[in-house]
């Protein structure tokens, strides 16, 4: 990594992020926080980001699964990375049955379960990213 | 009941009607009558009563037969039978047949006003219990969301903070402060997981379970279970011995959730099994059933506490002081039913329990492939006994 990457967290748990935000900053990465799925959209496409960290329930239900629906039919945004952070694991897997990644969901995802583990955060962020750079696409 | 109960009786004898009619007059009730039990079934459904007072000796349909009716028609139904013979033993068996109470001809107004009256309250506690219990499942329903945000929420942010404290202290603590903190993060860590177990007791979602049904062997969610438990049998220095038969069994499965059902299993033998004990896991094809046995040398089960044993929150500390959610059990019976299998179990206190999970086979060597939808297997998992 030469420049320093861009991560995007939407979360609507302002002690949660701060959680995984001082980890990340940590890393040396950029965050950049919405606490809403709407401020997020609007982050998103007015700058580029590398990666996206994406809460589930939000708001009145699973809001951040229409979310990244919502992403992945957006020309400018389909390729970006997206880790999927949630408390509600099982429930996940039966919106989208199958494995962690969901290939039919968004193209380049990973689900792992709140609380995180700073070291398996660093470590999905850190694989997402390179995934992404070594498919050469522009992933914003 | 909104406003005035309905009431409606039915007998042959028009005196009868008539002195009813008068008996009720000016007490708020709506009244209909019937001089026999085919009209008395037909307005019924026309007039929607909350108690029905039939006489048991009629011409035609008698009122054990319009009992048999209303019993099928609407079961919430109060109805209270008038005996002409005034013989106990009629009474007896028509309340039986669902009768809420009986009349002995000849009756003052009071009996007769009095005994409509508690029909009445019976049927709007039906109601009342009716609307607790739709009440209870709306909860239980809702249980599982209201759970995994309201409570699993703050505690992940707890923890994802501790997470970062460790980090930020790891060189400035003492090795006090960090052993205090690694206190406070598994304990957490405890209160997370029992509320995930939790969570997934209320929230197993049979059809989800379905859905996502393919063949897979037994093996798999055996070995997971096995190397699942493995961390806590080594603490006691138990061993676990698995022996499946070749080639393994399968079954058309959601291998997620089965494992899960095993998992608690093996994990409540390694619980009431002593120090340096021995289990036993044995998986077999018998005739088109898959067999799972998980057998503990434990403590065994008392006759008494089996019946409960597959029950929400029934608990008991295991042998080193355990304690559990009290959801394990129940919620492997809920997975095995979801897969058309059942679970039975077989206890000698003192000596220890053998817990048998049958599920349809499938696959070349079982014909039946196709009747998953078949009614659940062997006893039932109260039974106890195999």
């Amino acid at each position: 990594m030469s420049e320093r990457k861009r991560l995007m967290i939407i979360d609507d748990d302002p002690d949660f992020v701060s959680g995984i935000r001082a980890i990340l900053d940590g890393a040396g990465y950029d965050t950049e926080v919405a606490y809403n799925p709407k401020d997020g959209y609007a982050a998103l496409k007015a700058r580029p980001h590398d990666l996206l960290l994406l809460d589930i329930m939000m708001g009145r239900g699973a809001e951040g699964v229409m979310m990244a629906r919502k992403l992945r039919k957006d020309p400018a945004l389909k390729g970006l990375p997206i880790l999927i952070i949630t408390g509600i694991r099982e429930q996940i897997a039966f919106m989208f049955p199958g494995q962690a990644v969901h290939p039919n969901f968004v193209a380049l995802n990973e689900l792992i379960e709140k609380p995180v583990e700073p070291d398996l955060l660093l470590e999905r962020v850190r694989a997402l990213l390179q995934a992404a750079e070594s498919r050469g696409q522009p992933v914003s | 009941m909104d406003g005035n109960a309905r009431i409606l009786v039915v007998d042959d004898e028009e005196i009868v009607l008539d002195s009813c009619t008068e008996i009720l007059r000016g007490e708020g009730y709506q009244l209909a009558t019937a001089s026999d039990g085919a009209r008395g079934l037909a307005l019924v459904k026309e007039f929607r009563p909350d108690v029905v007072v039939v006489d048991l000796k009629m011409p035609g349909l008698s009122g054990f037969e319009v009992l048999e009716h209303l019993r099928e028609a609407d079961p919430t139904v109060v109805t209270i039978v008038i005996t002409g013979y005034a013989t106990v033993s009629s009474a007896v068996d028509a309340m039986k047949r669902g009768a809420y109470d009986f009349l002995p001809k000849p009756f003052t107004p009071e009996e007769f006003r009095l005994i409509i009256k508690r029909a009445v309250e019976k049927r709007s506690l039906t109601f009342e219990a009716m609307a607790l219990r739709r009440e209870r499942d709306l909860l239980r329903d809702h249980f599982a969301a209201i759970v995994s945000h309201e409570l699993k929420a703050p505690l992940a942010a707890i923890q994802q903070n501790i997470f970062v404290l460790e980090r930020e202290l790891a060189a400035a603590a003492t090795p006090e402060q960090r052993d205090r903190l690694a206190r406070v993060k598994a304990r957490m860590a405890d209160l997370i997981q029992m509320v995930d177990t939790w969570r997934r007791g209320v929230s197993i979602d049979m059809d989800a379970i379905k859905a996502r049904q393919v063949p897979v062997s037994v093996r798999i969610p055996i070995d997971k279970a096995v190397e699942s438990a493995l961390v806590y049998a080594t603490r006691k220095a138990v061993t676990i011995d698995v022996a499946v038969s070749e080639p393994a069994p399968r079954v058309l499965g959601d291998q997620g959730t089965l494992t899960e059902a095993v998992v608690n299993i093996l994990g409540n033998a390694v619980k009431f099994s002593r120090d340096g004990g021995r289990i036993e896991v044995t998986a077999e094809l018998r005739d088109d059933d898959v067999r799972i046995a998980v057998t503990d040398h434990g403590v065994g089960i008392t006759a008494d506490e089996l019946p409960h044993l597959f029950e929400a929150f029934y608990t008991q500390p295991g042998v080193a002081g355990e304690r559990g959610s009290g959801l394990g059990l129940a919620v492997s019976r809920r997975i095995v039913e979801a897969h058309g299998g059942a679970i039975t179990v077989q206890s000698t206190p003192g000596q220890g329990s053998t817990f048998v999970i049958t599920l349809p086979a499938f696959g070349d060597d079982a014909p039946g492939e196709g009747r998953r939808e078949a009614a659940p297997l062997a006893a039932s998992a109260k039974d106890g006994s195999r």
